[in-house]
């Protein structure tokens, strides 16, 4: 007896990424159809045609959408990014506040606890500062209802456009600022972890609710 | 009709698209009928995108159709063109046959 061969199966990440940009509706019609269109062109000119077509067209379809949701600009998505940006604003002194109050109540009597201080004192106010923007991107995420993404990576790029000027000015017109660069790294990549922090609250929350929209749908 | 009702050219070009498909009007066939005809090449992002908007509008109307094994067990979402979209179709090639009239440079016959 012979085994028939699986079906060729679209791009996972691709799906996935998909099915995060769109909502509910959406996504159960547009994931269709890209299945659709995707068994076709891999019958007709091959699995590695169809996975690269299915790859071009999610990314244009996520554009589209996330193109879409900003266009008709819900007063709920204006309003989550105004109150996400207050609060990474108003917040942004807060880690380090925190870690340095926790400090303050430690003494480092042993080895033991001396070793643990300073671990703290080296990693906890990056650690507190990604959860607080994880925690942000799920509060802007819960707020902006169906355009979880978009409102996420918005606030994300929103936080990171003032850095990003302020770099290219600076670095961009006086070339002798450039060796200071390498001293920069370690601030850049934990802002750069704040940004990813904020887009994974977003990613948390609309899966949190499609998970829920579907067990509610299965009742 | 006001000037806000007028069809955009995508608008338009999908709309056309739904009501040359009639009952088998979805994603895959707006967009397949869209790139055969025009061939320009479209996504399915716009034509959703344009759908959505279109329905919004309430220009064009959907229902959900059965689950099918060749698209993962989704369910293909069908579009027809309401009556207020028929009037905005014709209310645009009304208006672009009119600013076409007479322009043999282009050699429309109006």
């Amino acid at each position: 007896m012979t085994q028939q061969p699986s079906p060729a199966q679209p791009p996972r990440l691709a799906a996935w990424l998909v099915d995060l940009f769109a909502s509910r509706e959406q996504a159960e019609s547009i994931l269709g159809d890209l299945s659709e269109e995707f068994s076709d062109l891999a019958s007709r000119s091959g699995i590695a045609n169809a996975r690269r077509w299915y790859r071009l067209q999610s990314a244009k379809t996520i554009a589209h959408l996330a193109g879409a949701a900003f266009h008709a600009t819900p007063p709920s998505l204006a309003v989550a990014l105004f109150l996400g940006f207050l609060l990474s604003w108003f917040s942004g002194a807060l880690p380090a506040q925190l870690i340095i109050a926790l400090l303050r109540t430690q003494r480092p009597y042993s080895s033991r606890h001396y070793e643990a201080y300073v671990w703290l004192l080296a990693y906890g106010i990056p650690i507190v500062s990604i959860t607080q923007s994880l925690l942000i991107g799920c509060v802007v995420a819960l707020l902006a209802r169906g355009r979880e993404m978009v409102a996420a990576i918005a606030l994300s790029l929103l936080r990171a456009a003032p850095l990003a000027w302020l770099l290219f000015i600076f670095f961009g017109r006086t070339p002798l600022a450039r060796p200071v660069i390498p001293f920069l790294g370690p601030f850049l990549f934990s802002r750069a972890l704040d940004l990813i922090g904020i887009v994974v609250g977003g990613v948390i929350v609309r899966k949190a609710r499609s998970a829920s929209a579907s067990r509610l749908a299965a009742v | 009709m006001s000037a806000r009702e007028y069809l955009g050219e995508f608008e338009h070009m999908v709309l056309l698209a739904v009501l040359r498909l009639g009952d088998q009007a979805y994603g895959v066939t707006v967009r397949r009928e869209i790139e055969a005809r025009t061939r320009r090449e479209v996504s399915i992002g716009a034509i959703y995108a344009t759908l959505d908007r279109l329905e919004a509008k309430t220009l064009v109307q959907s229902r959900v159709g059965d689950p099918t094994p060749e698209r993962g067990g989704r369910s293909k979402r069908f579009f027809r063109v309401t009556a207020p979209g028929v009037s905005a179709v014709k209310h645009t090639h009304r208006a672009l046959r009119s600013l076409t009239e007479g322009l043999a440079l282009l050699g429309v016959s109006s």
